[in-house]
C-alpha cells in the first residue's frame, strides 16, 4: 500500500528513461533509418538497388554464401552442443564447473586474437595442415582459410557457446523422473534418447539454433579475415560498397534486406519460446 | 536413466569423451595463442624451436601500440560509467515505473543487442560524417555506449526486481529521506548488479571491432582496430603477444566477476 504513496516511487516513472530512450533515439534509430532510407534515394529515388541487389548472380551469390555458411555454422554447434549440454547437466558439479570456465574464457577472449588463432592454426603450413598430413588424411597441405571452410570452423568455434548455454538450460530443467519412467515402461536408452529426451530438448535445440542462424548472418569480422574477398558475406558487402565503394544505396539495402531477416527471425522465436514459457 | 550419470554405463563415456573434445576445441587455440607469443618463430612455426620475449618487447617498444591500448582504456572507462548510470537510470523506471508501454520500452532498450552491429556501425558512420564526430573520442564513446547500454540493463534491471523496494520504504518510515534510501539502502543491496553491469560494459567497449573500425581515424584508435590493420596485413607474432595480453586482462575481469557472483551469494 506504501510503496505507491512515497516519494521514492514517484521519481522513478517515464523521466529516469529519459537518458537511455533519447541517446538511441539520436543515435541509434535516426541513423538506421537514414541508412535504410537511402537505399530507396540514392543514387535516384525507386528500388533500383533492390533490383541489382536481387537480380544479379554476384549477390545472389553473396546471399547463398551466407545463408549456407550461417546454416552449417548452426547444425554443426547443434550437433556438438546437444551431448555437450546433455553431459552437462547430469555431470559431476565439480567437472562441470571446469567446462563451465572454458566456455566462458573463449566467450569472453577477444574475438580478434580468438579469429588470429585459427588463421595461424589454419594456414597452410599450419598445425592443422601438418596433423593431417602426419596422420595421413592428406599428402599435400589443403587450402582451409581464404574460403568457406576456414569460415565455418571460426565461426563454429565462436557460436558454440551460444548453443551450449540455452541449450543446457532446457535439459537441466527436464524432470530425471521422466526418464525414469521412460525406462520402467520398457524403453532402451535409444529409444529414451529419441522419444523422450531428443523432444524435451527441442525448445532449446530451436531457439539456440535460431540465435546461432541470426548471429552468423550478420558477422563481419570473422568472415573477412577468415574467407577473403572472393568469398563474401553479408555484413562484408555492406561494409564493402560503403567502405571502398562509397555507395550508400547499394549498403543501405543489403543492410535493409540483412535487418528484416534478422528481426523477421527474432520474431520468429519471441513467438514460438515466450508463448510457451506463460 | 539418461539423467543419471551413474547410471548411463558406456554413454557415461561417449558423452564425457564429447564433452572433454569440445572443451580442448574451445581451450587449445588460445593457449596456441600464448605460446607462439614466446615462440621465436616469426613464420608461426610450432612447436617453437625456441622462447624469446621479443614480440613483448616489440610490441612495448611501438608507440602506437601502447598509445592504442591507452585510448581504448580510456573509452572504455567513460563508456563503462556512462552504461552503468545510463543503464541504473533506465532500470529503475522499467522495474518500477509505472507507465503505460513500459513493456514495449523494454524490447526498445534491447534492441542494439538483436540488431547486427555491422548495421549499427555503418549507419552510424553517416550520421557522424554529418556531426563531424569520426575520428573522435565522444563519436567512439557514443558508439559503444549504444551497444554496451542493453546488458548494462538487462543486467542491473535482474538486480532490482529482486530487491523488495519495501525496504526502501522501511528506511523512509525510519526517517530517511528518499534520495536517502535510494542511494544508502537500493544502491548497496544491487551493488553486485551494478559491478556486473560496469564489468560487461567495460568488456563490451574495450574488445569490440566492427564499430571501431568505423570510428577510428589514422590519429584515433583502439587496441582492436590497431590488431585489425595489423592482422589484414601479415601474421606477425606480435599480435600474439598483445591478444596474450588481452586474455590476461579477460581471466582477471572474469575472476573479478566470480568474486562478485560468490559475494552476492554469501
Amino acid at each position: 500500500m506504501l510503496s505507491f504513496l512515497t516519494p521514492a516511487r514517484r521519481g522513478s516513472g517515464l523521466g529516469m528513461a529519459m537518458p537511455a530512450l533519447l541517446l538511441l533515439l539520436a543515435f541509434f534509430v535516426i541513423p538506421v533509418a537514414g541508412l535504410l532510407s537511402r537505399s530507396v534515394t540514392e543514387p535516384v529515388t525507386g528500388l533500383q538497388n533492390y533490383e541489382t541487389l536481387l537480380g544479379s548472380a554476384t549477390y545472389l551469390r553473396i546471399f547463398f554464401n551466407t545463408f549456407l555458411v550461417s546454416g552449417l555454422v548452426t547444425l554443426i554447434t547443434a550437433l556438438i552442443a546437444f551431448p555437450v549440454a546433455w553431459a552437462l547437466a547430469i555431470m559431476p558439479s565439480r567437472v562441470a564447473a571446469v567446462v563451465f570456465a572454458i566456455i566462458l574464457l573463449s566467450m569472453w577472449t577477444n574475438l580478434l586474437a580468438r579469429t588470429y588463432a585459427w588463421m595461424v592454426l589454419l594456414q597452410q603450413t599450419g598445425l592443422v595442415n601438418r596433423i593431417l598430413m602426419a596422420i595421413g588424411i592428406i599428402d599435400q597441405p589443403i587450402q582451409l582459410t581464404n574460403n568457406l571452410i576456414g569460415v565455418t570452423i571460426g565461426m563454429v568455434y565462436i557460436m558454440l557457446p551460444f548453443m551450449i548455454l540455452p541449450l543446457y538450460g532446457v535439459i537441466k530443467k527436464i524432470d530425471p523422473a521422466i526418464l525414469q519412467a521412460a525406462a520402467l515402461c520398457g524403453a532402451t536408452k535409444g529409444q529414451a534418447l529419441r522419444r523422450v529426451l531428443l523432444p524435451l530438448a527441442t525448445p532449446g535445440i530451436a531457439s539456440g539454433a535460431l540465435m546461432v542462424f541470426v548471429m552468423s548472418l550478420g558477422y563481419f569480422v570473422t568472415p573477412s579475415l577468415l574467407g577473403g574477398t572472393a568469398n563474401m558475406m553479408l555484413a562484408e558487402l555492406i561494409v564493402q560498397q560503403v567502405q571502398s565503394l562509397l555507395n550508400w544505396g547499394m549498403g543501405g539495402a543489403a543492410a535493409f534486406i540483412l535487418l528484416v531477416v534478422t528481426l523477421a527471425l527474432y520474431a520468429l522465436q519471441l513467438r514460438l519460446f515466450e508463448g510457451k514459457a506463460r | 536413466m539418461l539423467m543419471n550419470f551413474d547410471k548411463l554405463g558406456a554413454w557415461r563415456w561417449i558423452l564425457s569423451g564429447i564433452c572433454a573434445l569440445m572443451a580442448l576445441f574451445l581451450l587449445l587455440p588460445i593457449l596456441f595463442i600464448v605460446a607462439l607469443s614466446f615462440g621465436n618463430s616469426r613464420w608461426l612455426i610450432f612447436p617453437p624451436p625456441g622462447w624469446t620475449l621479443k614480440w613483448y618487447g616489440e610490441l612495448f617498444a611501438d608507440p602506437r601500440w601502447l598509445q592504442a591500448a591507452f585510448t581504448s582504456a580510456k573509452i572504455a572507462v567513460i563508456v563503462m560509467v556512462l552504461s552503468v548510470a545510463i543503464g541504473l537510470m533506465a532500470s529503475l523506471a522499467l522495474v518500477r515505473g509505472r507507465f503505460r508501454g513500459r513493456e514495449v520500452l523494454r524490447g526498445f532498450f534491447l534492441t542494439p543487442m538483436v540488431l547486427p552491429v555491422v548495421i549499427i556501425a555503418v549507419a552510424l558512420y553517416a550520421a557522424f560524417l554529418r556531426l563531424g564526430l569520426n575520428g573522435t573520442l565522444v563519436g567512439f564513446v557514443i558508439a559503444h555506449l549504444i551497444v554496451a547500454l542493453p546488458f548494462s540493463i538487462i543486467t542491473i534491471s535482474g538486480a532490482l526486481e529482486t530487491f523488495d523496494p519495501s525496504i526502501e520504504d522501511a528506511a523512509i518510515l525510519c526517517g530517511a529521506s528518499p534520495w536517502e534510501a535510494r542511494f544508502r539502502v537500493t544502491l548497496p543491496a544491487i551493488s553486485h548488479g551494478l559491478f556486473s553491469a560496469a564489468i560487461f560494459s567495460f568488456l563490451i567497449s574495450w574488445d569490440e571491432v566492427v564499430l571501431a573500425i568505423f570510428m577510428a581515424s589514422p590519429t584515433l584508435q583502439t587496441l582492436p582496430v590497431k590488431v585489425w590493420t595489423t592482422l589484414r596485413q601479415d601474421l606477425t607474432p606480435v599480435i600474439a603477444a598483445a591478444s596474450t595480453l588481452l586474455v590476461l586482462l579477460t581471466v582477471v575481469l572474469m575472476i573479478a566477476a566470480a568474486l562478485i557472483r560468490k559475494g552476492k551469494s554469501r
